[in-house]
């Protein structure tokens, strides 16, 4: 499988469309994606899920690892996560880290 | 100019072999950790003559690479290697070990087996409950890295005080596993998080899981020979590695996501005030005899790791087959390193050690006056508020409640508390007075060690054993469906089955049985000590007559949550003893000489008259008072008073005088079927009370207003 990455930078906030499977072959990708962004400086990003089927530790690590560079009052939202993805993100304690959300409607 | 970590020339490769950069590595920890732009891999063995490091991507049957040690990557006895740019979230890894094939000598070497690292802290391999695996693979326990990212949000230990616990023991499959759970995801870490509503609010603040420690459900599995059901190692007593959670009770096993679930199930446990607490068993492993398979220790340090006979034979001390070899210098730090990783990565409050008479010999078998293991652990910097609980006895013989090896830190499962009250329970003769010292933490096993009540962990049932249920149902064991012709399971079991053994739809007998496990629960809930409760007991969970469920995963072990319905009276009715005991500090003294008050003795006994307890053989009623200043409020003595009646008549029993001042009120009445509790305590202004047969009632004093 592969993995789409696609990063724009909107007026106070970043998006990043992922499209394909998040596993151990390409979740370095999306790591590399998440270090080019100057993360130190980011307050919102937004990762667009609808079209990821799987995403695996290592994707979840990396979405922990974004989080950590983030500023302190900063958040992290992922959207349209399938329900298999958001339930594993929640059994695992990591909506510490990241906010689940189904549209960009529901971001306030 | 402000240098980065990633500048240390220290974190640069020296050398190169098959073609990954390497450097000589730390020896400590053992284990893998990370170091600066790579991994730091370290393992021991004193008698293995070369060590290979062998590395697997995920889930593949072959490895990618196979890097030898240089003689100079080893430091005494440790090989140690840091490797540079390897995926740490894709791999896997393993050690094959040159030595002698000496069984004799105690060497068991075998450069064709790849071993898993003993300090694995998360296994691959068997991600998913019950899914076999393929037999022929060379690998079966995966070793993997783990990460240490988890957020606690500020949550830590509870340190409870021991004597305010109430211990629920129960099994992380077998809780939830039944559809009637209701649970999203049956049988795991995260199906426990959603029955934690149901545990607060019966009271419990300490929850004790059978062994989370990766084993194998396969070991020793069979069909049964007559309904061909599979059996398995449903326990889990049996420990593959020590460092790592159980991946099949992870419903995100199959994502390599069991640390973090297990790590928010005892977060979340932590948030509702309940306390976590591991049976672990370091008494024996998962690689059985000779005849067992090798998968870590037996070929890495065969003679370090298990207790030998001089011919090279492995001790059986645990029943089990091998017997680890825990006061040898090296697997001591093995046991002390791995308590000291989950008190402090997972911030478990409390370990019960499963045949915890094994770590108090020596590596020859002999018992130990002074075992430096348990002293250890008694005085380590980093268990210091652990709760150290021992299962006082092994199979080897060794039956030590009471005079386990404490160090004044030590607790024990209470056996004795078991038997004596089961016995009480039924009727027998002669019980009375072994029942006054078990009442009160038992002085006559603790006293003159210098412990206290809170030593003792009082039990009516627990995993081994009758449930509540089946111990007022059965006189026999009914282990049919083990496959073993009924021969498994022990015989002494103190049980009564009230008039017909099993089922039965005879009013009288269901009427009495209800009121039997009621006052089960009124004695153990008004002892001092710790009470344990098994999973289930509180709404009259049954085995259907099967005291030994070790290998069952079915519905006979699995908690029936449709009984919490049909048994809701006796739910009501622990769940308010349970209440009780938390505002009752007489309950609940840690001190056999109790808190001086004013008024009355810190515990006293009584029988049909005050302050007369009859004593004889013949007695089937025993009374008991207990009395404590509270600490906010010296004006105030908190008094409990217990009469207990197991003659098949009712009896009379005459109040002591409450304090001047103070009057009764009643609280629970076993023996009034309408209304064994009364939440609104009313005034009791007899003298006395006629005690139904076969019942309990508990009355407490306080100042009239």
């Amino acid at each position: 499988m592969t993995l789409s990455i696609v990063t724009t930078a909107n007026d106070g906030y970043h998006v990043i469309t992922l499209e394909g499977e998040v596993d151990t072959k390409t979740a370095p990708a999306l790591l590399q994606a998440l270090t080019e962004i100057e993360l130190s400086g980011i307050t919102d990003l937004r990762i667009e899920m609808f079209a990821v089927g799987f995403l695996s530790s290592a994707g979840l690590r990396a979405l922990v690892f974004a989080k950590q560079k983030m500023p302190h009052e900063s958040r992290l939202v992922l959207i349209g996560a399938a329900e298999s993805i958001a339930d594993v993100i929640q059994k695992t304690g990591l909506t510490q880290a990241v906010m689940l959300v189904n549209s960009h409607d529901e971001i306030g | 100019m402000i240098r980065s970590l990633t500048d240390r020339i220290d974190s640069l490769p020296t050398d190169e072999i098959g073609g990954f950069k390497v450097r000589p590595g730390k020896p400590l920890p053992f284990g893998v950790c990370h170091a600066p732009n790579g991994l730091n891999f370290s393992i021991y063995t004193s008698a293995g003559t070369a060590c290979t490091l062998v590395l697997f991507r995920r889930g593949e049957a072959q490895p990618f690479a196979e890097l030898p040690f240089p003689t100079n990557y080893r430091i005494g006895d440790v090989f140690c290697m840091v490797v540079f740019g390897l995926d740490d979230e894709d791999l896997e890894y393993g050690y094959r070990i040159d030595g002698p094939f000496d069984p004799a000598a105690g060497h068991r070497f075998d450069s064709t087996k790849v071993l898993m690292d003993p300090y694995a802290r998360q296994i691959a391999g068997r991600d998913v409950w019950g899914e076999e695996p393929d037999w022929q693979g060379t690998y079966p326990y995966r070793a993997r890295v783990s990460f240490d990212d988890f957020d606690w949000e500020g949550e830590g230990p509870l340190e409870i005080a021991p004597e305010n616990l109430v211990i629920y023991e129960a099994h992380v499959r077998g809780f939830t596993r039944s559809e009637s759970s209701g649970c999203k995801h049956p049988g795991t870490y995260a199906a426990l998080v959603e029955k934690i509503p149901y545990l607060k609010e019966l009271g419990v603040n300490a929850i004790e899981l059978m062994p989370i420690y990766e084993f194998d459900e396969f070991e020793n599995s069979r069909l049964h020979p007559d309904t061909g059901q599979r059996l398995y190692n449903f326990w889990g007593y049996s420990t593959v590695g020590f460092f790592a959670p159980k991946a099949g009770y992870a419903a995100t096993g199959r994502f390599g996501m069991q640390v973090d679930e297990f790590k928010q199930l005892i977060k979340s446990l932590h948030k509702a005030g309940i306390e976590v607490i591991l049976d672990v068993v370091f008494n024996h492993t998962a690689e059985g005899n000779d005849q067992g398979p090798t998968l870590s220790f037996k070929g890495l340090d065969n003679k370090t790791y298990y207790m030998l006979t001089p011919q090279g034979y492995y001790f059986n001390f645990s029943g089990t087959g091998n017997t680890l070899n825990c006061n040898n210098p090296v697997v001591r730090s093995l046991v002390l390193d791995c308590l000291r990783y989950w008190a402090s990565e997972y911030h478990i409050d409390g370990f019960r050690f499963d045949l915890a008479s094994i770590l108090g010999r020596d590596p020859w078998g002999a018992p130990l006056s002074n075992p430096p293991l348990l002293e250890s652990l008694a005085f380590d910097p980093i268990l210091s508020s652990c709760k150290l609980i021992a299962e006082a006895w092994d199979a080897g013989g060794l039956y030590q409640v009471g005079s386990f090896p404490a160090f004044g830190r030590w607790g024990e499962w209470n056996g004795k508390y078991r038997d004596c009250a089961r016995r009480y329970l039924k009727g027998d003769d002669g019980m009375v007075g072994e029942l006054a010292q078990r009442v009160q933490g038992s002085p006559d096993l603790y006293r003159h060690s210098g412990r206290s009540p809170a030593t003792s962990v009082n039990f009516i049932t627990c995993h081994d054993g009758f449930t509540l249920a089946d111990l007022v149902s059965f006189n026999g064991k009914h282990n049919e469906a083990n496959g073993e012709s009924n021969r498994d399971g022990g015989d002494d079991n103190h049980s009564w089955n009230c008039g017909a053994e099993g089922w039965s739809d005879d009013p009288g007998i269901l009427t009495l049985r209800k009121r039997q496990m009621m006052n089960a629960m009124a004695i153990l809930l008004t002892s001092r000590g710790i009470p344990m409760i098994l999973m289930g007991d509180e709404f009259g969970r049954s085995q259907h007559g099967n005291n030994n469920a070790y290998c069952l995963d079915s519905a006979i072990s699995w908690v029936d949550w449709g009984l919490l319905e049909s048994n809701a009276d006796l739910y009501r009715v622990v769940k308010a003893l349970i209440h009780f005991r938390k505002e009752h500090l007489a309950l609940r003294v840690n001190n056999f000489d109790g808190i001086p008050n004013e008024h009355l003795p810190c515990c006293s006994f009584h029988g049909n008259q005050p302050w007369q307890p009859d004593w004889s053989d013949q007695s089937r009623q025993l009374a008991w008072m207990m009395a404590a200043r509270e600490p906010n409020n010296p004006l105030s003595t908190d008094i409990v008073y217990v009469a207990t009646n197991m003659a098949h008549y009712a009896s009379w029993f005459t109040l002591p005088d409450p304090p001047p001042t103070y009057q009764w009120h009643l609280c629970f009445n076993t023996g009034d079927q309408n209304q064994p509790v009364h939440h609104d305590q009313p005034v009791f202004e007899d003298s006395g009370l006629l005690l139904g047969e076969r019942s309990v009632v508990i009355l407490t004093a306080s100042i009239v207003p």
